[in-house]
């Protein structure tokens, strides 16, 4: 059996949350989209969360 | 050619030339996966024309992290990690087209209709492949780049209603992104594909792969008024 790498695990649970709340913020958006207030706090949700995504830094993520 | 179906337990039983394969289509395909929001998120986020449209953005990174989740997983079970490819300068990604910024509507429409397709190709690539985890991963994202497809599709469309202006930025971005679509498929020829097809990795030669796909887009493309780009124009990998 090959040794898996080891913060697999974690990495795995971290970008599961990311998706999650990913995914919460854009429904949040789409369901309120006649309103450009909740709209517009969902956009920015999803910007902070890509942001950090987007920056790569995984090992910040993981400690 | 191989027939047998391997699961992780089985691996290292395996030559090394089918770890060696495996751990490199997976390194590509999550480079892949994360290089997609690397192209658009930064400008097409804020950029894109509607917060309907803005939000589909950022569902579509979603899933795009999800896929590289997902493979970055089944790399990582057999023991490679692909976690680099996370932080990796866009202009150092595996695969030419995802070393730029998208920075238009345009070439986002279009890259979601002509680059997410090449994605479809080689995910299926993998279909009733001999590497069962990496089997099993593909129905759920196959369907969400289905969708990105499909998207693609449709906004590429609605800016193809907006006058003669408009059609010649669509037909500007489809020249820039077909060239690097079909480049997509690697070289015809290409005796690393034959190894993946010995080891049923793969069911397609890149140069089948790529006809398949042209014998798809082609039409697509004369139906929605476009012209076909000279499929030779800037080629790198022929």
């Amino acid at each position: 059996m090959p040794q898996p790498i080891s913060h697999i695990e974690q990495l795995d649970e971290h970008l599961v949350e990311v998706v999650r709340a990913l995914h919460g913020a854009v429904k949040q958006g789409v369901s309120h989209a006649d309103d450009a207030k909740i709209a517009d706090k969902a956009i920015e949700d999803c910007k902070e969360i890509l942001d950090v995504i987007m920056a790569g830094s995984v090992k910040e993520w993981l400690n | 050619m191989f027939t047998d179906k391997i699961e992780l337990k089985d691996l290292d039983k395996m030559d090394p030339e089918y770890r060696d394969l495996i751990g490199r289509v997976l390194t590509i395909q999550a480079d892949c996966e994360i290089g997609g929001p690397h192209l658009y998120v930064e400008k097409m986020l804020p950029g894109a024309p509607t917060k309907l449209d803005q939000l589909i953005v950022a569902r579509t990174a979603a899933e795009e992290i999800d896929h590289f989740r997902k493979v970055a997983r089944v790399a990582g079970d057999m023991g490679v990690d692909v976690s680099f490819v996370l932080s990796q300068p866009n202009e150092k990604r595996f695969v030419d087209s995802f070393r730029g910024l998208i920075t238009t509507w345009e070439d986002n429409a279009v890259f979601g209709f002509l680059i997410d397709r090449i994605g479809r190709y080689q995910l299926e690539e993998f279909y009733d492949c001999s590497y069962l985890p990496l089997q099993r991963i593909l129905p759920d994202i196959v369907t969400e780049e289905l969708g990105h497809i499909e998207y693609g599709y449709n906004k590429t469309r609605e800016l193809l209603q907006k006058g003669d202006a408009q059609k010649e930025r669509v037909q500007r971005a489809i020249d820039y992104w077909y060239v690097r679509a079909l480049d997509m498929f690697g070289r015809s020829g290409s005796k690393r594909a034959e190894r993946y097809r010995y080891w049923g990795l793969k069911r397609r030669t890149n140069e089948q792969a790529r006809e398949d796909y042209i014998k798809e887009v082609n039409p697509i493309l004369l139906s929605m008024g476009l012209n076909i780009p000279d499929p030779l124009k800037g080629r790198r990998y022929l």
